[in-house]
C-alpha cells in the first residue's frame, strides 16, 4: 500500500470570478522509505501539491489517499489528526512561533496530539538534541541563526515520529553551509527509514532524493528514480550524533 | 485537557503580547471600576437613609397606621379624627402583634420665664420610649402610674430644652404647654436634624392620657405604631389591621381607607426615589463603557488575529483543530476581561474606600456588586471573543500558511 496515493489530482483556484487551473491532473504514489523530490519552476504548482499533500487544502477534484485514509471523507477533526501524527513539515519560511523558546516550540505538536504524552518535554528535547540543538533549548526563534531554526523546524516535524517529513524549500532561506547542514540531516533521516518529500526549485537539492518529480505548469513532467548523489556513507553528520 | 491546554496556550498568547494584553483589560477595568463604585455610592445613600428610618423607631417588623387618606406623611384632610384608642385596643388584641403604641401631635408654644418657642407636642404611653429605643440625656420618661394619674409631666426634646433653658438643667422645672403647666421630667437624647431639613429633636413628650383629657381635649389619634412579632409578619399584620380598621369605621366596600400606613420601605422608596433614577442613569452610563471595553476588546482581538494569521497556520498545520482555535482565542478575550474585571473590582472598591474614608460620599461595597461585576466582565469577552474566535477559526491552513 502505497503511503501517498494521488489519483487525477486538478485544483483550481477562484480569483476574481476568473478561474486559475494550478493543478491539471496529477497522479502520484510515493511509496513508505522514499525520498522523493518535487522540483520545478515557480508556478508549476509545487506549493499547491504540497498543501493537497499536507492535508492543508483540499483538491479541487481528484482522489487522495494518505495512509490507507480517503482524504476527502476526512472532517476538521480527522484531518488535524491526520496531520498531526502522519505529517511532519518543514518550511522555506521556518513558521516557528515568535517568542516561544525551541522547545516549547518542538512540543507544540505534542500538545495537539489525541493523547498528549506524559514526557511531551523530553520527547522535545531528545528531538531536539537529535538535531544538534541540545544547548539551544530554551532560546527563543530570534536569538537562533537561520540554520539553527531550520533545525527546530526539522525537531519540530520529528517530535511525533509522523510517516512523512514534507519540506517546502527547507535551504531556501539559508546560506551554503546552513543549507548542507539541513539536507545532512534530511538525508540521515531517510537513512533511517522515514519516507521524505522535498518541495525545492533547486535541483542541487532534489539531487539529496532518489527520485525526482519534475513539475510544470500542473502536470509531471518527468517523474525519474536516480541515485542519490550526495548520501555520503561514513560521512561526519550531526544528525544523531549529537 | 484540550481546554486546559488551549487555556495555556491563550496565556502564552497573552504573555507575548503585553502591550494589546494590556489596552483591552484597561476597557474592562475602566468599565467595572465604575460600575462598582456607581452600585457602592447607591448602596450607602440607601444604607444612611435605612439607619435613619430605623432611628425614627421602624425596625423591619414595624410599621405605622396615620389617620387620613394619603400617602406616607401627607394626609389629605386637615384634621382626620377617626382614629381611636378603641382601634389601639383591638389591633393590640391581633395575635401577630406585639405592641401598638397610639399617639396624638399637635405644635404648641412652650414657655419657660421669658423663654419661649413653638414645638410639636406628642401625646403618647410610656412603651414609645422602649418602642423608639430613644434614650434619655437627663432625667427619667414618665412611666404606667403618671399615664394613670394623667399627670402633668413631660420630656422635652434637645431642640426644645435648648432653647428654654440654654445651660440651665431643665429636669424638675415648670414649662408650659399652651394654657397648661407641666413639670419637666427628662430630656431626651439629641438626634441631629437630617438631610432634608427635619428636626427630629424639636419635640416634646406627654402622657397620652394628659394629651386627652387636659391639653389636646381630643379622644381622636394622630397615629398608631405597630410592632409585630417579627418581620415577616408585617405584611399579614397590615391587611388584618386594615380589615379591622375598615369595620371599626363603618367603611362600605367602595370608600377608601381614611387611614394610611407608613412603613419603611415606603420612606425608603419616597427619599431615595430621585437618587435612583440618578443611578439608573449612572449604572447606565457604566454599562455603556464596559459595552465600549468589549468592543476595543472584539477590535483588538480582530486586528490581533490579522496580525498572528500566522500562528494560527503553523498551529493548524501541526494538529490543531478548528475547535482548538477558537477556544484559544475565546480564553484569550474571557482571560482578558475577567483580569479586567479583577482589577475593576480592586479599583472599584479602593475608590469606594477612599470616598467613605473622607467623606466624599458614603459609598458602601457589596460584594454582590463584585461578584455582578465578576460575571458581567466575563460574559463581556466570552461574547465579544466569539466573533474573532469565530474568525480565527474559520481561516483556512492553506492560506494561512502562506
Amino acid at each position: 500500500m502505497s503511503l501517498i496515493r494521488m489519483e487525477n489530482i486538478v485544483k483550481t483556484y477562484l480569483s476574481a470570478g476568473a478561474e486559475t487551473p494550478v493543478l491539471k491532473g496529477i497522479d502520484l504514489r510515493i511509496e513508505e522509505g522514499e525520498y522523493a523530490s518535487v522540483i520545478g519552476p515557480s508556478g508549476a504548482g509545487k506549493s499547491t501539491l504540497m498543501t493537497i499533500m499536507g492535508c492543508l487544502g483540499s483538491p479541487t477534484s481528484g482522489r487522495y489517499i494518505l495512509d490507507g485514509e480517503e482524504v476527502e471523507t476526512l472532517n476538521d477533526a480527522q484531518l488535524s489528526r491526520a496531520r498531526n501524527e502522519k505529517i511532519g513539515f518543514v518550511f522555506q519560511a521556518f513558521h516557528l512561533l515568535p517568542g516561544v523558546k525551541a522547545i516549547d516550540n518542538v512540543m507544540m505538536p505534542l500538545l495537539y496530539c489525541h493523547k498528549v504524552p506524559a514526557d511531551a518535554r523530553e520527547r522535545a528535547r531528545e528531538s531536539l538534541e537529535t538535531v544538534g540543538l541540545g544547548h539551544r533549548l530554551h532560546h527563543s526563534p530570534g536569538q537562533l541563526s537561520g540554520g539553527e531554526q531550520q533545525r527546530v523546524t526539522i525537531a519540530r516535524a520529528l517530535v511525533n515520529n509522523p510517516k512523512i517529513i514534507l519540506a517546502d524549500e527547507p535551504t531556501g532561506n539559508l546560506d551554503s553551509k546552513n543549507g548542507a547542514e539541513v539536507m545532512r540531516i534530511l538525508d540521515q533521516l531517510n537513512r533511517e527509514g522515514r519516507t521524505i518529500v522535498i518541495i525545492t526549485h533547486d535541483p542541487k537539492v532534489a539531487q539529496h532524493g532518489r527520485r525526482t518529480i519534475s513539475l510544470m505548469d500542473g502536470r509531471i513532467l518527468e517523474d525519474r528514480r536516480h541515485e542519490s548523489v550526495t548520501q555520503f556513507e561514513g560521512s561526519p553528520s550531526r544528525a544523531g550524533s549529537a | 485537557m484540550r481546554a486546559l491546554r488551549n487555556l495555556k496556550e491563550a496565556l502564552r498568547g497573552l504573555a507575548l503580547h503585553k502591550s494589546k494584553t494590556l489596552l483591552m483589560t484597561l476597557g474592562v477595568v475602566i468599565g467595572i471600576a465604575s460600575l462598582t463604585v456607581i452600585v457602592a455610592i447607591g448602596e450607602g445613600a440607601k444604607a444612611k437613609v435605612l439607619a435613619r428610618i430605623s432611628d425614627m423607631g421602624f425596625g423591619p417588623e414595624a410599621f405605622s397606621v396615620a389617620a387620613g387618606a394619603g400617602r406616607l406623611f401627607f394626609a389629605r384632610t386637615k384634621t382626620p379624627t377617626t382614629l381611636t384608642l378603641a382601634d389601639v385596643d383591638d389591633i393590640r388584641a391581633m395575635p401577630t402583634v406585639q405592641a401598638a403604641v397610639p399617639h396624638q401631635r399637635q405644635s404648641m408654644r412652650m414657655v419657660y420665664k421669658r423663654n419661649n418657642t413653638f414645638t410639636r407636642v406628642y401625646g403618647v404611653t410610656p412603651e414609645w420610649q422602649s418602642a423608639r429605643l430613644w434614650k434619655l440625656s437627663d432625667g427619667s420618661f414618665f412611666t404606667d402610674e403618671d399615664m394613670k394619674r394623667k399627670a402633668k409631666v413631660a420630656v422635652l426634646g434637645a431642640t426644645p430644652a435648648g432653647k428654654l433653658f440654654g445651660d440651665e438643667d431643665p429636669v424638675g422645672k415648670m414649662v408650659r404647654i399652651g394654657k397648661v403647666y407641666f413639670r419637666v421630667a427628662g430630656v431626651l437624647e439629641k438626634k441631629g436634624v437630617t438631610e432634608s431639613g427635619f428636626d427630629p429633636d424639636d419635640r416634646v413628650i406627654v402622657p397620652l392620657s394628659t394629651s386627652i383629657s387636659r391639653l389636646f381635649r381630643q379622644t381622636w389619634l394622630f397615629s398608631i405604631r405597630i410592632h409585630t412579632l417579627d418581620p415577616s409578619k408585617v405584611q399579614e399584620t397590615m391587611e388584618g389591621v386594615r380589615q379591622l380598621l375598615r369595620k371599626n369605621h363603618n367603611l362600605s366596600v367602595f370608600a377608601e381607607d381614611d387611614f394610611r400606613f407608613i412603613t419603611p420601605e415606603g420612606i425608603m422608596e419616597w427619599v431615595t426615589a430621585e437618587e435612583r433614577a440618578l443611578n439608573r442613569m449612572l449604572v447606565l452610563i457604566s454599562a455603556v463603557s464596559l459595552l465600549v471595553g468589549g468592543i476595543v476588546i472584539m477590535n483588538i482581538m480582530l486586528v490581533s488575529i490579522r496580525e498572528r494569521i500566522r500562528e494560527i497556520g503553523i498551529r493548524r498545520c501541526f494538529g490543531a483543530r478548528r475547535s482548538d482555535i477558537t477556544q484559544q482565542f475565546l480564553f484569550e478575550s474571557i482571560f482578558v476581561s475577567i483580569l479586567g474585571g479583577t482589577a475593576g473590582c480592586a479599583l472599584g472598591a479602593t475608590i469606594s474606600f477612599i470616598l467613605k474614608k473622607f467623606h466624599v460620599l458614603a459609598a458602601k461595597p457589596t460584594w454582590e456588586s463584585f461578584v455582578v461585576a465578576f460575571v458581567f466582565s466575563a460574559a463581556v469577552g466570552l461574547v465579544f471573543g466569539i466573533q474573532p474566535a469565530r474568525k480565527a477559526a474559520s481561516l483556512s491552513p492553506e492560506e494561512t500558511i502562506r
